[in-house]
């Protein structure tokens, strides 16, 4: 009877706890948005503080740039307030401080999905519940399925909504913000680039703008087309190409003040800012929407089965409560960002623009006739070459150092030490050793007469230098493996090829290759995988040059995203990347099996 | 007869010494230019021609040391890789002990799932990643430094290989008097897999140490970089003067070097479990 309670309760309490957790994952989630505003409010007080500094700018200005949200406080308050950040600005009399409140809450989760969602779920806990309470079995199969599909569709349609609702918020923002910095800027003759900043448009800064001009012209391209077609400014909907990029406008807002630096010419555009139209696709909205759904709805059919057996539900859960730290981790910080990823890949993403326009495969499409990535590709490919060699030398070391223990244990640690201290030390002893001039490699070679080598400064030697510093640093950790390797061969394998009359070579030919097989070919895929990640060294010894000679992919991944701050093409790079590795990846693998279905 | 065996035996066992003496010469040779310039002033590297120092010159150690705050670097890397390696250990022996002992659908599916993240380049997710951290707010900070690093799937796999060499009648027992799942992995199977712990520990520890890209992206200020990074900076700013760099470069190698002088043993079995799938 007891066990029948038990079953009878297990079904209530596997729904109650999916429903607990689930509503804790959506308030966690939806409150971290929190951090971020006051990030940016924070910023935000920085910047109405240095707008102090600047002269000209009236403490109205600041205040009506931030919508009302600053206040100036007496110096004895110590800019303590609720929920405001305070800066200390030297230019207040006397030292009071500026007060910035958090924005409004602005969207936050879509709640309304998320219910329907949860509601959903806890229908199906309960059915099942149902069901396992009265014996006989139920009448509608198709119901689980229609079930699914309408959860699938609620939470599609909301995602959908809730997309549209972002995208019109951020354009809203965004030419609120530029209407409001181009006033600033213009009444009060204040640094443009920190009155954008003030409005909230964080992107607007001078490292992405790059020269001073066009922190005036945002982007110049886009408003020099806007003032050669004037009927735009009038058109409700349209579509700008300017500077390599597409820009669905919502509206426009266009200043033209006085010129604020006495070189700029006084009929200056000033700042231009377009609203977007579509930011992402509703298709991939759904896909999304309907992953995450179809998850939800799997999960819980997975569940549901176990309800009835309460000692396989107690291992289950006990089980998962010892997966559950690295399980998480591994959803938010490796499962998530690879998905992450690849929508980042499918977008015009730049850190500069709040806005991410859905750009198809445009990104991978750009990648195929992009020949600086390929030459990367390329350099990478050569670059793993080195691989063989190190595993040569690494081999023959082990071989070496197979007989004598004491031998092995003092060359350990000066074979060893490259594979496991710090690469940037290396890499900068090794741009030193290298040099033309006074390193010690170019001595070495002058004592014996020969030439000097321009071992990091020739195009055509560079990448070979990496590739004889990448065998340095790896032959140590090869040899441990292949040294491991070799002694779990069996001694009377040699024994019996030696009574058969095999000599030194055709042992090692056919008693030791063979017996290495598994270990050749792990160090083999694992020193290919490392060697496609090669980015220390590159960016310490030679910044991918001379003459883009040593760009390696990932060192060209690294440029695009942080220096060019164009995360849609470097996200579809690394694809690319991902796509190789494993490709090569999975050819050593059918190689392996084909070798071992032979042998 | 003997004598003339023993003598060829002899022969080949001094070539093959000193075969790997010259090997081992060539592999030092970068650390030892590296420690001998690092004690050589900045006329002497260029003008002289020299190898070695004529007289040591310690003075560079401390002029190049706080020439940039290596202190706080240091205490960065420290506390950083104590974090990791904390997380690591923590995530990797439950999870580990999981895919082990514990007995649940979709167990070997999941494993492999884990598994397969070994094969994904870093470089893919680090790009979302930072963005994450970048939208918490964590950009150069603690938090945004170790969250990403908390989980090991290498060492995930390496505690399930060895918690499932463990006999299982220890477990039995407890289970028998009444011990739950927790109370018999922290204090029947973790004891016993102290050796596999230190092995990951030791891992873990190096490779944080070693990061150089994350920390690289997530830090902006002086005070939150780590000492690979702030040697990578060191490194541009003071490009002509060698000694320093030297120095730095010394000092960035000494501790790993000396760990790994002393706990070798731990290290060489890790890379032989590794090694032998």
């Amino acid at each position: 009877m007891r066990d029948a309670g038990a079953a009878r309760v297990i079904p209530l309490v596997a729904a109650g706890a999916v429903a607990v957790a689930t509503a804790l994952i959506l308030a966690v989630a939806a409150d971290a948005p929190s951090g971020a505003r006051e990030h940016r409010t924070r910023e935000e007080a920085r910047a109405a503080a240095a707008l102090y500094e600047l002269p000209g700018v009236a403490e109205a200005d600041v205040v009506a740039l931030l919508d009302g949200r600053a206040r100036i406080v007496a110096p004895e308050a110590g800019g303590r307030g609720p929920g405001a950040h305070a800066y200390r600005a030297g230019a207040l009399e006397p030292a009071a401080w500026i007060a910035v409140e958090p924005r409004g809450e602005g969207r936050r989760w879509p709640w309304a999905a998320s219910l329907l969602a949860l509601l959903g779920v806890l229908c199906m806990a309960a059915w099942a519940g149902a069901r396992r309470l009265s014996p006989p079995p139920p009448r509608f199969p198709a119901a689980p399925a229609l079930f699914c599909a309408a959860v699938f569709a609620l939470v599609a349609v909301a995602a959908q909504q809730w997309a549209r609702a972002e995208l019109e918020a951020i354009s809203a923002t965004r030419l609120a913000g530029g209407l409001r910095a181009a006033g600033i800027a213009g009444s009060a003759g204040a640094d443009p680039e920190a009155a954008a900043r003030v409005a909230g448009l964080p992107w607007a800064s001078g490292a992405a703008l790059g020269e001073a001009d066009r922190i005036w012209t945002m982007p110049r391209e886009a408003g020099e087309a806007i003032a050669a077609a004037p009927r735009l400014r009038t058109v409700p909907r349209y579509t700008v190409a300017a500077g390599g990029a597409t820009y669905h406008g919502g509206s426009i807002a266009l200043g033209s003040g006085p010129p604020v630096r006495a070189e700029d010419p006084a009929d200056n555009l000033h700042l231009v800012f377009l609203g977007y139209e579509e930011t992402a696709s509703p298709a991939v909205a759904l896909i999304a929407a309907a992953l995450g759904s179809a998850l939800l709805v799997w999960l819980v059919l997975f569940l549901l089965p176990l309800a009835a057996r309460p000692r396989a539900l107690s291992r289950t859960l006990a089980a998962w409560g010892f997966l559950a730290p690295a399980a998480a981790l591994l959803v938010v910080f490796t499962f998530g960002p690879l998905l992450f990823s690849l929508w980042i890949s499918l977008h015009d993403w730049r850190l500069v623009d709040p806005a991410h326009p859905f750009a198809g495969l445009e990104n991978y499409r750009a990648l195929l006739s992009d020949g600086a990535w390929w030459s990367a590709v390329r350099n990478t490919a050569v670059f793993t070459l080195h691989v063989p060699l190190a595993m040569a030398v690494a081999l023959s070391l082990a071989l070496l150092t197979r007989e004598s223990r004491r031998a092995v244990r003092w060359a350990r640690l000066a074979l060893f030490l490259p594979s496991i201290t710090s690469v940037v030390a290396i890499a900068v002893v090794w741009k030193l050793l290298l040099n033309d001039d006074y390193g010690l490699a170019n001595r070495a070679l002058d004592a014996f007469g020969l030439g000097p080598v321009a071992w990091l400064s020739s195009p055509d030697i560079a990448l070979v230098s990496l590739m004889l510093i990448g065998v340095w640093m790896v032959v140590g950790y090869q040899m441990v493996v292949f040294q491991a390797g070799l002694a779990a061969i069996p001694r009377v394998w040699y024994d019996a090829a030696t009574v058969d009359g095999a000599g030194r070579w055709q042992r090692f030919r056919h008693v030791t290759l063979p017996g290495l097989r598994h270990t050749l070919f792990f160090v083999l895929v694992t020193s290919v995988i490392g060697s496609f990640q090669v980015f220390g060294l590159v960016y310490v010894m030679t910044e991918g040059g001379p003459l883009g000679a040593t760009d390696v992919a990932v060192y060209h991944i690294y440029r695009e995203a942080w220096e060019f701050l164009r995360f849609g093409n470097a996200a579809a790079m690394s694809w690319v990347l991902f796509g190789v590795v494993f490709a090569a990846t999975w050819l050593h693998f059918r190689f392996l099996e084909r070798r071992r279905a032979h042998a | 007869m003997p004598d003339a065996r023993n003598a060829a035996r002899g022969a080949v066992g001094f070539s093959r010494t000193l075969l790997l003496a010259f090997a081992c010469l060539v592999m030092a040779a970068p650390f030892l230019w590296m420690a001998a310039t690092s004690l050589m002033g900045q006329l002497e590297v260029f003008g002289s021609g020299r190898l070695f120092p004529e007289s040591p010159l310690w003075s560079n150690y401390p002029e190049a040391l706080t020439a940039q705050p290596f202190g706080r670097y240091f205490l960065n890397s420290l506390i950083f890789a104590t974090v990791v390696v904390a997380g690591q250990v923590f995530t990797a022996t439950t999870a580990g002990y999981a895919f082990a002992r514990c007995d649940f659908p979709g167990r070997d599916t999941l494993f492999m799932v884990f598994l397969a993240t070994m094969m994904v380049p870093a470089v893919i997710v680090l790009i979302p990643r930072f963005l994450m951290v970048d939208a918490l707010g964590w950009i150069d900070s603690y938090r945004g430094l170790v969250s990403t690093e908390l989980v090991s799937v290498w060492g995930i796999f390496l505690m399930r290989q060895y918690f499932r060499t463990l006999p299982r009648e220890l477990e039995d027992a407890a289970r028998v008097d009444g011990a739950g799942h927790w109370r018999i992995f922290r204090s029947v199977a973790l004891p016993l897999a102290k050796p596999a712990v230190a092995t990951l520990a030791l891992f873990a520890f190096i490779d944080a140490w070693k990061n150089f890209m994350w920390p690289l992206l997530v830090t902006r200020s002086m005070e939150m970089r780590v000492v690979e990074v702030g040697i990578a900076a060191f490194h541009s700013t003071y490009e002509i003067n060698w000694p320093y760099q030297m120095v730095a470069g010394v000092v960035a190698a000494l501790p790993i070097a000396l760990l790994f002088l002393f706990t070798q043993r731990y290290f060489v079995r890790g890379i032989q479990l590794e090694g032998i799938r």
